[in-house]
């Protein structure tokens, strides 16, 4: 994967169609594994609050997460595994790093991680409509299939339009492109669409695997990276 | 508006001092479903144990300021399911007691089935289930492909149930299975989870834990003559139409806990973020606002049921579609009041809104109770004012 410390329109948009296409095809963890590649090659991804969510082995590796300015260094008595959650193709690990100075939102590689972020997780929500679309066809009532109800049909379509907006909002966007808020918006619109897909996949999707565990999973990163949507705007 | 009467207020009050026991014990049931054998002695527990028996069969009801509660009005369903779901929705469900089965035997039992199961019910506490969704056939149930034949002097099932609430805590529930083909061809069975050939398997699942849906599997196994439903009525009013029936006296419940869920979260911004900024309090206020619109919704529909009134189907349809998606939206938008990190330093908030997913399923998807709705609307059978 290409660092992204030097961009250009080209490089970055191979880099985030790569991103995207990891998540669809092979899921969080490689995905995840990528984005850290290609934005922060240094250091441990944290939140504005502290807080990381990334694979056991990203957690595992780095000595420096990010804090205020730039790196700080780790220390164990400073920092609390909070959760670890088995997902296909690996683990993740979510930690808080306490007593460190915010990170500061508006440092060039946080915004490519959380402008990546956002692609990876349009890849985990396409994947999410594939799925969807194969649960539905495979569901008989009545003369036909599920996917061939209208009300299915025009929720697929609005998952789809929302899909359209959210590509062409971040097309050929360079970290720092989009102001914060429109990440976050972004962000939250992705959750929008996620949740429409949830209740198409029935019980299903409430399983703890599979493409119910994907959009928690999804969502939980957007909660640490970006913050949940608020209508406040970004905190 | 609608009110309250003073028994409804009564029980409101009674339960509302209960949840709070609840609160405690929510994120260690949702870590551990088998947490619920440790707290059997929490009071509302034991409430739910016993809750609904008809006065017939209960003569011992719970009484609450002088009132007497049986737990067969849906408005008192209601009101209590709504309290303890701000508690914990997880504990609510994963309780034992008659539940769904209870609705449906008081509505298709014959005496001696009624007076079997409740006594079952009252000797301790008893979990049951209610298996009608198959693998294949969830939304249009009335299409299961699990069997009830005749063999010798009673009966045989086989088939798969899925998504099955309490099953592997269970000892007895109500099993819906086709004797032949066509809507008049399926028939309720009280069946035992003891009985050779039944199992049920958890389930893990994102959300709700507590109530822990299994899998169940029917390999042959024998039902008693003695024990399938509805014999004494009409062939209409035995099947599907009984369970149909059955879930339109259930549905305001559902609602009621996608309702408590929503002012779960709700009070949780009230109590830990005192002294928002004017817009976000505006933003909490107007939440506030929904979710009274949603509970009078619910009220008019477990109103509309216990007046056995024709468009209470129709009602409870509204309610809980209205209330599944508050649920998912109100949880969502509580996270919104913390800031990054949310779901990880407040995990009881994560919880809601993983257990808020569940509402949308139970007892049929938002798109269902839109089509009956729909329907009612057509007929003219919707009561609008
Ligand atoms: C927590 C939980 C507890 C449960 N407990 C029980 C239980 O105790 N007993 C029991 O029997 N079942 C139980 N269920 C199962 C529940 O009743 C089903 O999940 C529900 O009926 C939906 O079926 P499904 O999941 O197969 O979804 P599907 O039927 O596969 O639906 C998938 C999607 O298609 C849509 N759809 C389906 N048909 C149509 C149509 N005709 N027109 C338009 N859209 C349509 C749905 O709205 C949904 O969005 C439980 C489920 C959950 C999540």
């Amino acid at each position: 994967m290409t660092s992204l410390e030097t961009p250009d329109t080209e490089t970055v948009t191979g880099t985030w169609r790569r991103l995207r296409g990891l998540a669809r095809g092979a899921g969080v963890v490689p995905a995840l594994t990528a984005l850290r590649t290609a934005v922060c090659p240094e250091a441990l991804p944290c939140g504005p609050a502290g807080h990381a969510l990334v694979p056991e082995d990203i957690a595992e590796t780095f000595d420096h997460g990010w804090a205020d300015g730039s790196g700080a260094p780790r220390a164990a008595d400073r920092e609390d595994r909070l959760t670890e959650i088995a997902v296909s193709g690996g683990v993740l690990v979510a930690l808080r790093r306490r007593d460190e100075a915010p990170v500061d939102v508006h440092r060039a590689p946080v915004r490519a991680w959380t402008l990546g972020l956002a692609w990876v997780r349009l890849g985990l929500s396409e994947q999410m409509l594939d799925t969807c679309m194969t649960y539905l066809r495979g569901r008989v009532t009545g003369a036909g299939t599920l996917l061939n109800q209208q009300m299915v049909k025009g929720s697929l379509a609005e998952v789809a339009i929302e899909h359209l907006e959210i590509e062409t909002m971040m097309d050929g966007a360079l970290p720092g492109d989009l102001d914060i808020a429109a990440t976050v918006h972004l962000h939250a619109q992705i959750t929008r669409a996620d949740r429409m897909l949830l209740r198409l996949l029935g019980a299903y999707g409430f399983l703890a695997d599979g493409p119910g565990q994907v959009a928690w999973v999804s969502e939980l990163l957007a909660d640490v990276y970006v913050g949940p949507p608020a209508e406040g705007g970004p905190r | 508006m609608i009110e309250l009467d003073d028994r409804t207020r009564a029980i409101q009050r009674r339960a509302r001092e209960w949840a709070r026991e609840l609160k405690p014990l929510a994120l260690e049931l949702d870590g551990d479903p088998d947490a619920i054998y440790r707290h059997l002695d929490v009071a509302i527990v034991s409430y739910l144990t016993r809750m609904p028996v008809p006065p017939r069969h209960n003569p011992d009801p719970v009484v609450i300021d002088g009132h007497r509660f049986y737990g067969t009005g849906t408005l008192e369903r209601v009101v209590f399911a709504e309290e303890v779901a701000v508690g914990d929705a997880g504990m609510l469900l994963a309780a034992p007691g008659p539940v769904m089965s209870g609705v449906l035997v008081d509505s298709l039992g014959d005496e001696r089935q009624k007076e079997w199961f409740y006594s079952r019910i009252l000797q301790r506490p008893t979990w049951t289930f209610f298996a009608l969704t198959e693998p294949a056939r969830g939304s249009d149930a009335g299409a299961m492909e699990t069997t009830l034949a005749p063999d010798g002097d009673g009966y045989v099932l086989n088939g798969r149930k899925r998504y099955i609430g309490n099953a592997a805590r269970a000892d007895i529930g109500v099993v819906f299975a086709r004797t032949r083909p066509g809507p008049l061809g399926v028939t309720a069975v009280l069946a035992e989870t003891s009985d050779p050939g039944f199992t049920a398997e958890p389930l893990e699942t994102i959300g709700l834990r507590g109530l822990r849906i299994t899998n169940v599997t029917l390999d042959r196994v024998r039902i008693s003559a003695g024990n399938v439903l509805g014999q004494h009525l009409r062939p209409t009013q035995r099947g599907m139409w009984s369970a149909v029936q059955g879930l339109n006296r259930l549905r305001p419940g559902v609602a009621a806990f996608g309702l408590g869920i929503a002012r779960s979260a709700y009070e949780y911004v009230r109590e830990n973020r005192p002294g928002l900024p004017l817009r976000d309090r505006e933003r909490l206020d107007d939440l506030g606002r929904r979710i009274t619109g949603v509970r009078q919704l619910i009220w008019r529909a477990a109103l509309a049921v216990d007046a056995a009134r024709p468009s209470a189907g129709y009602e409870a349809s509204a309610a809980k579609a209205k209330a599944s998606r508050l649920a998912e939206d109100a949880t969502m938008e509580a996270l919104g009041f913390f800031g990054a990190g949310a779901r990880l330093e407040h995990p009881l908030l994560d919880k809601l809104a993983r257990d808020a997913r569940a509402v949308e399923f139970m007892e049929g998807t938002g798109n269902i109770q839109k089509l009956n709705l729909f329907t009612g609307l057509l007929q003219g059978r919707l009561h609008r004012g």
